[in-house]
């Protein structure tokens, strides 16, 4: 439990005295909360005074989208670098270094979603003239749920990241980019449709996100250390 | 006390064997050096040691087990790879810390201070690694190799990049450790007149094969000397050469000016003494010594290529 708290701290510590990344993950979470502005004011007009449907799309696809902008720092960067071959020699195993370094990028990552959550709270309440919150379903969703798909994100694109080699990395992460750009796209046109954000959609979204850790966590174990090394490029 | 052992260790990669069958061990205390050129296999060896690589087939064992199979067997060892493992964007006080909390080593503040006196880093605590040169970073991370005092340790070219100064600071480290801790050192280096210093014994790999395997000791004074006269002038230099080039024994006679040399394949020194002086030649000096690592190993891998 140390070992995986020592990674955690170091990685969340790298990431946040990062100036130029924080600078830009700040930025794109400020830019993509502020240009669903346009869905806030659909919904706010639409006499319902619910950010919600934003929330829900929006800060979900942003917690995603931070998970790949700080999971290249985190598991790529050491492999490039190099350092993770001494890591690997170190007593942690390897499930503790995934986790560990899942753990420090979810961190950062949320506080931006927290940031953004904020920023579509602020604009709504800007528009109506009053103070407009997420309901209690969608703060159950900012609050547990989108920190959950994080840390599942984190984790598939850590193991994969681990396990791959440089160009296979490539084309995943194109991919994983043309997936975020659509996602986005997505939501914001879903969030004015009269989405309504429930118990039972975040008990739905929470036992997928359980559901898909579980899973990533058991597919580290096709993770080993030969892998890991003879993929540095 | 066998700490290290690796038998019939085989390991390829796509095709291509990269180990065809090594076998060698060290004993607890003493410095290996594990020696070849490039692409030997070197720290393909190194890596199967430390449970990076999976052996195709063969054994290898640290403590008696496979590092592969024993997270908690990793605690015992300290390792600096060709790469150093330290962060870029960390001081060298918080590299060390990171380290110092994944080995659970005890008593941290002071036993990185320690480190960073002894490495000489001390003024250099709050910069950022990234900032530091070659030689700054080697002996950061040979400082964080040993900060949980291992009982063995792997070094892979620990010495690559330092200036005169730092190599002899390496050498002594290395010394100190193995003398003064007990402690087992494996080093991977192309640094022969450092292997010459430092180590106990010492395997030459060449194309996946050990060529030689020995004690320093044995290796030198294996295969013959070399002993060295210094005549009073050039007549006798002459006279010698003649002499020394019809003895039995002698393997190779070369003369420089006033100087001859002849390398012996095991024979003894006085009667070469003697026949020199029989011949008339008149002595200014005799050494004899003994080849050099650099010799032996140039002289194997030479061998081994004849014979490919």
């Amino acid at each position: 439990m140390n070992g995986i708290l020592t990674v955690a701290r170091k990685e969340a510590g790298l990431i946040l005295r990062s100036r130029q990344l924080m600078a830009s993950a700040l930025l794109v979470t400020v830019v993509f909360s502020g240009t669903a502005a346009p869905a806030v004011l659909g919904s706010v007009a639409e006499g319902g005074a619910s950010i919600d449907p934003v929330i829900f799309m929006v800060i979900t696809v942003t917690g995603i989208f931070m998970s790949y902008l700080f999971s290249g720092q985190v598991f790529m960067r050491e492999k490039t670098e190099g350092t993770i071959e001494t890591l690997l020699c170190t007593p942690l195993s390897l499930r503790e270094i995934w986790t560990g370094k899942v753990a420090g990028v979810t961190v950062p990552a949320y506080f931006l979603t927290l940031v953004g959550a904020g920023v579509i709270s602020g604009v709504a309440s800007a528009i109506r003239g009053e103070i407009i919150l997420p309901s209690a379903p969608a703060a159950l969703h900012v609050l547990v749920v989108v920190p959950a798909f994080i840390a599942v994100t984190v984790g598939l694109l850590g193991f994969v990241q681990l396990l791959l080699g440089m160009r296979e990395n490539q084309i995943i992460n194109m991919a994983i980019i043309f997936g975020v750009i659509f996602s986005f796209s997505l939501s914001t046109g879903l969030a004015g449709d009269g989405f309504i954000v429930t118990w039972g959609t975040e008990g739905v979204m929470l036992a997928v996100a359980a559901a898909l850790l579980l899973a990533v966590g058991w597919a580290t174990r096709f993770l080993n250390r030969e892998r890991i090394v003879t993929t540095i490029p | 006390m066998e700490i290290i052992t690796v038998e019939n260790l085989k390991k390829g990669f796509k095709g291509r064997e990269v180990l065809k069958g090594i076998t060698f061990s060290v004993k607890k205390g003493e410095v290996f050096g594990f020696l070849g050129p490039n692409g030997a296999g070197k720290t393909t060896t190194m890596r199967c040691l430390l449970g990076l690589l999976r052996p195709d087939a063969g054994e290898v064992s640290v403590f008696g087990e496979n590092m592969a199979e024993s997270d908690r067997l990793r605690r015992r060892i300290g390792v600096l790879l060709e790469k150093d493992g330290l962060a870029d964007r960390l001081t060298a006080y918080e590299n060390l810390d990171y380290y110092a909390r994944l080995y659970e080593v005890q008593n941290q503040e002071e036993r990185i201070a320690g480190i960073l006196g002894f490495t000489g880093l001390a003024d250099r605590r709050d910069s950022l690694v990234g900032t530091f040169s070659t030689g700054m970073r080697r002996k950061l991370g040979i400082g964080r190799a040993i900060l949980h005092d291992p009982e063995v340790l792997f070094l892979d070219e620990p010495s690559a990049g330092l200036d005169p100064e730092a190599q002899r600071m390496v050498r002594d480290l290395i010394a100190d450790l193995s003398r003064e801790e007990e402690m087992t050192v494996f080093v991977n280096s192309h640094n022969l007149d450092e292997v010459q210093r430092v180590c106990s014994t010492v395997a030459i790999l060449h194309d996946g094969r050990i060529r030689a395997f020995d004690t320093v000791e044995r290796l030198r004074s294996g295969g013959g000397a070399e002993v060295r006269f210094v005549l009073s002038d050039g007549a006798s230099a002459e006279r010698a050469l003649a002499v020394l080039s019809a003895m039995q024994g002698v393997e190779e006679v070369s003369r420089d000016g006033e100087g001859v040399s002849a390398r012996l394949a095991g024979s003894d020194v006085p009667p070469l003494v003697k026949a020199v002086v029989d011949a008339g030649c008149a002595i200014e000096e005799v050494r004899k010594d003994h080849r050099s690592l650099e010799e032996i190993y140039l002289s194997v891998v030479r061998q081994a290529e004849g014979s490919a």
